[in-house]
């Protein structure tokens, strides 16, 4: 049937499974692209005619950015099949994804701050692009304490669901607010495909560093799902097995 | 080797931020690793715990 993969998605010793064979197939690439993206970043691009060297933050700011919004997406959709479906693995998805996606967006702000200081004369201003983003943080944070709040982890996973499904209306303001708004930030460099704005020197290690931090995300969720799957079982035979030392 | 360090005279902001992002990287792995082993020895006491009943 063309379904089965769908129904084994929802079997948690089937997808616990897969997560600890799957982790090291993603881990590894990850690390060599990102190596690969510092160096091509840090060394091989060539400096900006207008920004000098400054401009070499964007190989960890976009990539952090980039993640912060990827990650809330994967939770808000993984929150919302979790509340459709009542699938625990879906609600661990989610879980697991929160404190990656709050991590990434603290980095994000803090190199894109770090950017803006020289380049704009300010740390910070209440720039909507700035502004959305610092709001993205707070709904991480916002969904990690509404999930500590409850002892009954499958209450936690539904009440928390509900508020990683709403504040997702916060993912396309912050990725359109450079263009709705004006704004000190500039507009994304390569998010839309045939007309990169940059020279392949520097788009490439770009390139190589977007794709490097999605695998990282995926091995990380992967180590993440495996013990938020555990946590979500009560006594079940394939426990015994999964977890013999 | 200098100039590099130097970063066009933008070393106080190029190296922070790599320097943050790389931490943030770093204790991520620190982090999902930590929730496993947790939620496995759990497991293992839960398993310990009700043992007889399956």
């Amino acid at each position: 049937m063309a379904w089965t993969w769908f129904h084994r998605l929802a079997s948690p010793p089937h997808v616990y499974r897969v997560a600890r064979r799957l982790t090291p197939w993603l881990a590894w690439p990850a690390a060599v692209l990102i190596i690969a993206g510092l160096i091509g970043g840090l060394v091989l691009a060539p400096p900006d005619y207008q920004q000098g060297d400054g401009y070499r933050i964007i190989y960890v700011h976009a990539p952090s950015a980039w993640m912060s919004l990827l990650v809330y997406a994967t939770m808000a959709v993984a929150a919302g099949i979790g509340l459709i479906w009542r699938m625990k693995v879906a609600h661990a998805v989610a879980a697991a994804s929160a404190p990656i996606g709050a991590s990434f967006t603290f980095a994000a702000l803090v190199t894109g701050s770090l950017w803006g200081a020289p380049m704009w004369g300010t740390y910070w201003q209440w720039d909507p692009r700035l502004t959305s983003e610092l709001i993205l943080l707070f709904l991480y944070l916002g969904y990690m304490g509404l999930r500590s709040a409850f002892d009954d982890l499958q209450r936690a996973d539904r009440v928390s669901a509900v508020l990683a499904v709403v504040g997702v209306v916060n993912v396309p303001i912050i990725h359109y607010s450079v263009v709705w708004w004006n704004s000190l930030h500039q507009p994304p460099s390569l998010m839309y495909l045939g007309k990169p704005t940059m020279p392949p020197s520097m788009f490439v290690p770009l390139l190589v560093m977007l794709v490097g931090f999605t695998l990282f995300y995926g091995a990380l969720l992967l180590v993440r799902l495996r013990g938020e799957v555990l946590s979500r079982e009560r006594a079940a035979s394939w426990v015994r097995e999964a977890v013999r030392p | 080797m200098r100039a590099f360090l130097d970063m066009g005279g933008y070393w106080p902001y190029v190296w922070p931020a790599y320097a943050v992002t790389l931490a943030v990287m770093a204790l991520n792995i620190i982090w999902a690793r930590r929730l496993l082993e947790r939620s496995r020895k759990e497991a293992l006491r839960r398993l310990a715990i009700g043992g007889t009943e399956k």
